[in-house]
Parts: C-alpha cells; structure tokens; sequence
C-alpha cells in the first residue's frame, strides 16, 4: 500500500501531434529531467480537445489536465489552437465557477523544439499539485 | 389531422404522475409537462420522460394471424364457452391494472359471468386478513410524506420511484429525519443503516408522526408484507406501500379479494397443467416474471391464452388470440394512484371528431354478450367507479401478523445474492441504458474487477458478463435495475468473478 | 402609418375581445389578424385548461386564437420550441422571445418567418405553488379563481363571486410563495428582442385596463400591426409622454428589484465550498434529462454530447452530463428557469447553470437572445 507521502500526482496531458508531442519527445531525448507523473494522450490538434475530455480527466481521476498545442499562427490546421483558446477561456471559468483549484488546469504553448520547456512545465506543474493534493474530483477507489 | 392532445397519468407505476401526450399529423408521439398535477407538479422520471418508446399499438390476432377485433372477440368468446372450459377448475383471469378503472370494471363483469373472479397478481392480498386490505391499498398521501417526522425508507427511490425523491427531500427541509433501510446507501438519507429486521421496531425510532415507505409487487414475499404491517401496527406509524403498475390501486378495489392468486401462483398452476386457459388484461406474465423465457415457455403450455390488450407486448406473439384495444393514453376513463387519488384521462386537443376511447370497453362489452352476459358502455361503469372506489388512507385496524422473512445474503441455504430492483424499465421489459449491477467496493477488490471491465454472473440457468457499479451497500450482493438471463426469481443465488 | 420605434397605444376593435382581453385585447387581435390574412400559417398560443394549466397548440383556426385570450401567471411554459420549423406567430414573453433568438442563432428558426409578439412580464408563478399560496395565504379555493393581475407590487386575484384579494408580492416572496426564483432575478422585463413590445405598463387614464402599450420594435413589428388595423381588428393611437414615462418608471422599479434579489437568491459561495455544494445539488439527479429536454435554447436534438458521453454505469463525482451542459450553456442560458420547473428531484438547475453563465456572458457584455448580431460568443471572439 501506498502511503500519503508517496502520494504522487497524476497528470493528463493532451499533446499535439506536430508541435507539443514532438515537444515532450525532445525533453525525453534531451534528457530533462521529468517526473512520472504524465500522462500524455496524443491528438492531431489542440483544436480536437473538446471541453468534455478534460472534464472526463478530472472525473476519472487526473489531479492536473494540460492542453497543449502549437504555438499561435503555426497551427498545422490553419486556426485549430485559436478555438482551443476560446475554449480554454470558458473552461478555466468553469473550472474556477465549480470551486476546483485553478493550478490543476493549463493551457500551454509549446514547439516540437522546445524540450526544456515542456520537462521544466510539467515539472512545476507536478510541484504545484502536490502541494494542492489529489483532486477532490477523484473518485473513491483511485490513487 | 391535427396534433392531438391527451392529459393521461404515466404508466410507469402507480404514482400517478399527470402528463400530457402529444401525438403529430404522422403519429409521432412526444411527451409534455402538465405543472398543475398534484402527483408531480408535471415532472416525470427517466421512463416519463421516454413514454413516446413505451406504447406501441397492439393488433387484433386470432392464432397468430391478423384479425379483426370483431372477429377476435367473436373467437375469444368462442374458446371461453367450448366444452373443455370449466370454469372453476382451469381458467384464470389476470388484470394487474395498466389500464382504467372502467375497463377492469368491465372485465369483472366477465368474470362474473364466468362465475369467476379477476386476479390482480398480488399474491399478498389473498394471503393477508381482509381487514389489512385498505391499509395495504391505500396509503398516506404524497403531500402528508412531506410533513412527517421520520421516515423509513425501504425501497430505493432513485432507481424505483424517482418522483418519490423530491417529497423525501421535501420532508428533510421540513425536519423530518430520513432512515434508509435499503439495499445501498441513498444520498438523501440521514441514515443508512442495515438492520436486523428484528430490531426494526427497536431501532428504527417510529411513531404517530412518522412513515414508512416500502413497496408491493407481484413478486413480493408475503412475510415481508406482515413484517412491515406490524411494524406501523406496533408504532402507530403510516404506511405506503408503493406499487408498480398505473391504477394497482383501482384494481385492488374492484376486484374481490378471496381466492386472489399472485402472478407466480399463477404460473404454478400453468406448469402442472392445473390451469389449462388464460385471459389477461393489459398484464403480460413474460413481462412481470422475473425469468422471462422461463414464462413464455410456461404459458405455450395453456390450451387458450387469450389477451386483452393496448400495448404489443412479448405475450401479444404467443397468445391465441389478441384484442387490441386503443393505446392508454387515447382511452376514456380514470386511473386511482397509490394515495388513493382518482387520475381521469382528458381529450384536451384535437379534430373535432374525436375517437370516443371506448373501443376497450366496447370490446370487453361485446365479449360479455357473446357469454351471455349483458351489453356495457362506457358512462354506466364510469359511475358505478365513481361510487364505488373512492378510498383514503386509514388508520391499521389490523391484528399482529404471524411471520417469516426471507433472509437474503451471498451465503449458501440464504435465498440470494442477486437481488431485482424492480423499476419501470424492467416491468415493461424496455430498454435503457441501466446494463449494468451495482456491487460494493469490496466485491471489486475481492474479485480483482478491472476498472471499466465486467463482472460474470453465473446460475443454474445461465451465465451472464455485465458492467458493474460500485456503490456503498453490504457485502456479497448484487443489484440490477434490470431482467438479466441468470435470474429465477427476484432473488437469485449466482457466482461471481471476475471477466478478464 | 407604423413606423420602427413608435410608442402606441391600441386595443382590438371588437368589443368582445377587448372586454375579455386583460388589457384590450390588443395582443389576441393581432395575432388572429396574422393568421387571418396568411402573414403567417400558424399561431402558437395556450389553450386553456383552467385557471392553473393551459397547454401549448399549434393552431391555424381564428377561432382557437381568440379563445386563448387573458393573460395566465401560472402557467410557466417556454414557447420557443414549439415555434420550431414553422412559419408562425406567437405571444411571447421576453424568455420566449429570447428563446427563440437563440434558436434562430442555431439554425433551427428562420426568424424571418416567425413574428414574436412580446409581451411584459413580471415574472410568472407555478401552478401547484400558487394554489397552495391561496389557500394559506389568501384564505380562496383554487377552484374559485376566475383571473388574476399583479398591480402595483401587488398580486390580485379575482374570485367567481366578484371579490378580489390583493397581496403585497415581495411578501409572498418572503414566505415561500410568489414568482418562480429565476423571475426574481430577471431584468428583461419589456421584451425589447420581440417584434412588438406589448403591456399595460403605461396605460393610464380612461384607457387604463382596456387598452395595450405597444412599442414596435423592428419591420416585422410594422407588418403584424399594419396587418391588424388592415383587417379592421385593432385600433392604435400614440401613446402620450406621460404614458412612456410611466412605463419606463414601471420597468426601472423592476429590474432594480431583480438586481437586489439576484444578490439574495444567488449568493456567493466561499471559493472552498463551492465544489461540494454542486457535488451535493447533483446528488440527487435521477437522470431523467427532463431538462435537457425542455431546455428552450437547447438545439442539439436527441443525440448530443451532453447525454453520449453520459453514461449510468460512471459513478463519477460529478454528473458528466451536467458538466458538458453547464459549460455548453454559458453563453446561451437565458436563466428562464424551464429545467428547475421539471426537475423531479426539485434540483434548483437553473440557479446552478445561472451561476456559470451569468458571470461569463457579464464579463463579455454578453446579452443571450437579444438580436442576431450578437451570435453564440465561440462565432464572436474567433473573429
């Protein structure tokens, strides 16, 4: 069993499949160090990532949720990350509306080439977390 | 055509709760919120909500072929009267209600003149001294649950009785203190607690000022029924036994309580052959038994299965002759609920050369005739309804009654660990999106169930995987809102593990 | 001539309808007039049932629209969805009408074939509440009840033997009865997003209970009443400075009383609280998805997200179905209070979607079902 210090946060991360994903493969190739704590789901777009994922996330257990994507303007679907900020907007009010933590929801831009910043976002959002504690979300039965 | 509107009373139980149905130029059916009912403010449960699914027409067939229904009831009279029909030794009449009160009026006549009696299904009356029938009947008042001080809940609102939900809810804003004595913990309780069915007048803290809410089905166990009378005998609480069928409560009251048999006695006596011919009236055994294919293989045995009804329904295919009757909503007449309220059937809207909502009655009336009894019509059992039904809760004038409970549990010589909570949904045989059972936490880790997986059931009958739910409850049992092929009974003993 | 932003004042022209009409008839005329020369093809209107329960019909027969006459408190039915797919014209309240905007937004309304003749509203009762309400607070048998009005802060009823009861409504209000709560705290109360924006707010002198205010507000407003005085069924004269003043005075001394109650009926909860609070009001949800269903901005049809990804075997937290809907909903809620009329659990579901959409459409100066210049915000801040 598992006891609460070793509590370690789970963290969803949807990831992009042409900037954040190659983002996250870089930070793993560059050897940053990261926690285990990401989990990542691959999509084809930021734009793909619809509100009720990330609250699926949070209801089956994730302690953080991170959309990331390309960078504003290198969408590869033309606009895709532009309606997953409007998006984001509504989502963060909701989320802050429904009294859950604002530090367990992010939104966050990151290119194929930034591995450092995608090892040291995860990293502080891990850090972040774990001062805040599993998601009260979290359903009876799941660590 | 013009859109048509009727104001009817949801066949889903016997809370009564008032709806309107709206049938389109094409016959499309759409339900709408009728705010003034006293029942449920025009609110409606996940089966309200899908009644559009709910009826179906029935069509007139005469050994499996399409008829008339003139040529059905001129065949049904026919069988009824041939010289292998005795009356008092092999035929049984079945109406659990799901239809009005002047119907099942009309079809007490025939029984009548049958020189027989129309069974309700509810074993439990026949069982039961007559002077507890008013008790069992009729309960306390929606509204009067509201004003209680304590409540002990015996059935599960949430899956069983939704529109019971607000009034407990209601009573707890009112002070009243709720104990839950179900089968899994209720989030509207103060209390879920799971005892000893001895210790129920000890513990539960009953009195004057208090009720209990439990239910009666056709499946019920009778000691179940005893214990509960005595428990509001001995602390003077009220009592409302829930019912699932839309005017069980009319039938009770116009059928005679002697010699009543419960729907499994029913079944008994088709199975040893005891029963040789049946006529049913809006009540389809395949449907209300626990074991469906075990039913329908039952009643292939009968040498007449005749059907009265409005619905097509899973009895409809192996009858040997089916009378279709209009749907409920579209039929003239009153529906009485479970607190004793009398529900009428309203035309509101539509062409002005209305269906009459007759044809039931009209078909009964005709059969009656055929046997030799007397032509009805719809006003003259309408009134006699009026006269002779209105009821209100009263106050147990009963005896302590002998009795025996069941014990239910996962252990071997108990009856059972699967355990049905009947709901509409699982009466009508209607899918929804309940394909799963509820188990505790422990049988999750005890089994080593996988998250999103499936649990298997296992039983003399047959084997079953089945998502499952994890709930607070007591250890060992299992839930289901709905019919599962492992079942035999309401309660049934089945193995577990884990699908993998 | 009717010209776009004329301040009429009018009543129907037989005297009939206009002894019948609450307030001259004018709103029953011209809607028969609408029908009567084919401006449209149907009228939505309420058939009476009683004092307490009317039901929605469709109708194309002259007949059945004058029969709706008389104004009904008690019956809080939303329209809009009974409009859909048709060319009509309808009675509205400034909820209908904003309904139907937002369906309109989403395709499901052509608002060029559908006249919305708006009405003022005050806010609107349940039926079961009220007749509780006369019996312990105005001592009168439901049944006994011939016509109700709200005047002056006050909530009158009129009984079969000629005898009227008037109650001060914030008191009725104070003891549990009164106006639905999302009419408390509503401050649409002219429905200026109609085409015709009528009541009697304003009517005064001889006119006053015999005749309607009517402010019109767009070209189709012209059409519905060019057509009715064309047809002979109404009569319209100016309405005097003093009549627009009253009107506007009327309506400032509501929407400063929705103001102050929306601070009462949605009070703040604390940051930590919040959570289980909605953890707890969803508690009781019996999945019905009435209120989906009788949501009037809601245009999604049968199969969408909120029910698809919604499934009974999840013991989440939090109701998936909910979640999608509470988000789904906060540009459009327009707090009519519809879902929390059906709830069987008696959920307060407006009040919890109001708590998400209020603040976002404020923060966006964002009016729902105004006009169609402003479209869903998604459409608005792409661009």
């Amino acid at each position: 069993m598992m006891t609460e210090q070793e509590w370690t946060p789970k963290i969803v991360a949807f990831c992009c499949n042409w900037c954040s994903y190659g983002g996250a493969d870089t930070a793993g190739m560059g050897r940053f160090q990261q926690p285990a704590s990401v989990r990542i789901i691959k999509v084809m777009c930021s734009g793909r990532i619809d509100p009720l994922h990330v609250f699926n996330a949070f209801l089956e257990g994730a302690d953080a949720v991170l959309v990331t994507g390309c960078h504003l303007g290198d969408c590869h679907y033309v606009n895709g990350n532009e309606k997953t900020e409007v998006r984001h907007q509504f989502l963060e009010e909701m989320v802050q509306q429904l009294g859950l933590e604002p530090e367990r929801l992010y939104l966050n831009w990151i290119s194929a080439s930034e591995g450092e910043k995608f090892a040291n976002f995860v990293n502080d959002v891990t850090e972040k977390v774990k001062k805040l504690g599993p998601s009260p979300l979290k359903p009876e039965g799941v660590r | 055509m013009k859109e048509m509107i009727y104001q009817t009373v949801c066949p889903g139980c016997n809370m009564g709760c008032g709806l309107y149905i709206r049938e389109n130029e094409d016959g499309k059916l759409a339900v709408d919120f009728m705010k003034s009912s006293s029942a449920n403010l025009g609110k409606l449960c996940r089966f309200g909500m899908k009644l559009p699914y709910h009826y179906s027409k029935s069509v007139s067939m005469v050994d499996g072929k399409k008829a008339s229904v003139e040529y059905a009831v001129k065949i049904a009279s026919d069988r009824l009267s041939g010289e292998d029909v005795c009356v008092n030794v092999n035929v049984a009449l079945l109406g659990v209600g799901n239809t009005t009160n002047e119907e099942s009026l009309a079809f007490n006549k025939i029984a009548d003149r049958m020189g027989t009696i129309v069974n309700t299904g509810m074993g439990v009356y026949s069982e039961l001294p007559t002077e507890c029938h008013p008790t069992v009947g009729v309960g306390v008042t929606l509204n009067d649950i509201e004003n209680v001080n304590r409540i002990a809940l015996f059935v599960d609102p949430y899956i069983q009785y939704p529109l019971l939900v607000r009034r407990i809810l209601a009573a707890r804003k009112n002070g009243a203190y709720v104990v839950s004595v179900g089968l899994r913990d209720l989030h509207l309780a103060d209390e879920n607690r799971y005892i000893d069915p001895d210790l129920y007048e000890s513990e539960l803290g009953l009195d004057s000022g208090s009720v209990i809410i439990t239910e009666l089905h056709p499946n019920t166990d009778t000691g179940w029924v005893r214990r509960m009378l005595n428990l509001a005998l001995r602390t003077q609480a009220k009592i409302l036994f829930m019912k699932p069928f839309v005017n069980a409560a009319g039938v009770d009251l116009l059928c005679k309580g002697a010699g009543q048999k419960g729907i499994p006695e029913i079944m008994d006596g088709i199975n040893e052959g005891n029963i040789k011919t049946l006529v049913v009236l809006d009540s389809d055994p395949i449907e209300l038994m626990p074991d469906s294919d075990a039913a329908a293989a039952i009643l292939k045995k009968l040498d007449n299965l005749i059907v009265i009804t409005s619905r097509d329904s899973p009895v409809n295919r192996i009858a040997d002759v089916v009378i279709a009757t209009e749907p409920q909503y579209a039929k003239a007449g009153s529906f009485m609920n479970v607190e004793g309220r009398l529900l009428n059937n309203v035309h509101v809207y539509g062409d002005n050369n209305l269906p009459s909502g007759t044809a039931g009655i009209d078909a009964l009336s005709t059969l009656n005739q055929y046997l030799g009894g007397e032509a009805m019509d719809y006003q003259t059992l309408h009134n006699k309804v009026l006269e002779s039904i209105v009821r209100k809760y009263t106050k147990p004038k009963y005896k302590e009654l002998a009795c025996q409970v069941l014990d239910i549990g996962p252990v071997e010589g108990q009856k059972g660990n699967l355990i049905y909570l009947y709901n509409p949904f699982m009466w009508f045989d209607q899918p929804d999106d309940n394909d799963f059972v509820l188990v505790n936490m422990n049988m999750v880790k005890k089994l080593g169930l996988r998250k999103g997986g499936m649990i298997a059931l296992g039983s003399d009958v047959g084997t079953v995987n089945i998502r499952y739910r994890v709930e607070n409850m007591p250890d060992g049992l299992i839930l289901s809102a709905r019919k599962l092929p492992v079942a035999t009974g309401w309660i049934t003993m089945v193995s577990t593990e884990a699908v993998l | 001539m009717v010209e776009v932003g004329d301040m009429l004042v009018g009543y129907a022209t037989d005297e009939d309808i206009r002894s019948r009409g609450a307030s001259g008839g004018l709103v029953t005329a011209v809607l028969a007039a609408a029908l009567e020369k084919g401006l449209v093809e149907n009228v939505v209107v309420m058939k009476h049932i009683n004092e307490f329960e009317a039901v929605p019909i469709i109708t194309d027969d002259v007949k059945e629209v004058l029969a709706s006459i008389g104004s009904l408190h008690s019956v809080p039915v939303n329209l809009a969805k009974y409009a859909v797919g048709r060319k009509v014209a309808m009675p509205a309240k400034p909820c209908d009408a904003q309904a139907v905007i937002e369906q309109a937004k989403r395709g499901m309304i052509d608002l060029d074939n559908t006249y919305i003749v708006g009405l003022n509203c005050g806010g609107s009762m349940h039926p079961v509440t009220t007749k509780k309400m006369l019996v312990e607070m105005y001592d009168i048998d439901p049944e006994d009840v011939v016509g109700e009005d709200i005047k002056k802060g006050k909530l009158v009823f009129k009984t079969k033997n000629g005898e009227e009861k008037a109650l001060r409504i914030d008191e009725l209000e104070e003891a549990g009865f009164g106006r639905r709560e999302s009419c408390r705290f509503c401050t649409l109360k002219i429905p200026l997003n109609a085409d015709l924006a009528c009541g009697n707010w304003g009517v005064i002198g001889d006119l006053s209970g015999s005749a309607t205010f009517c402010q019109v507000m767009n070209g189709k407003g012209v059409k519905l009443l060019e057509n009715a005085i064309k047809a002979g069924r109404i009569e319209v004269q100016p309405a005097s400075d003093k009549a627009i003043a009253i009107r506007e005075k009327v309506n400032n001394v509501m929407v400063d009383l929705g103001n102050t109650l929306e601070k009462k009926i949605l009070p703040v909860i604390p940051d930590e609280e919040r959570l289980q609070y909605y953890i707890d009001q969803l508690a009781d949800c019996v999945n019905c998805g009435a209120c989906k269903e009788v949501c009037p901005v809601c245009a999604c049809g049968e199969d969408s997200k909120c029910t698809t990804f919604h499934s009974l075997v999840d013991n989440y937290k939090m109701s998936m179905y909910h979640m999608v809907r509470m988000l789904h909903l906060a540009d459009s809620c327009i707090s009519c209070g519809q879902c929390s009329d059906v709830c069987p659990s008696d959920i307060p579901i407006t009040l919890l979607k109001s708590r998400f959409a209020i603040p976002s459409q404020r923060k966006r100066n964002y009016h729902p079902g105004i006009d169609l210049d402003t479209p869903p915000f998604f459409e608005v801040m792409l661009k």
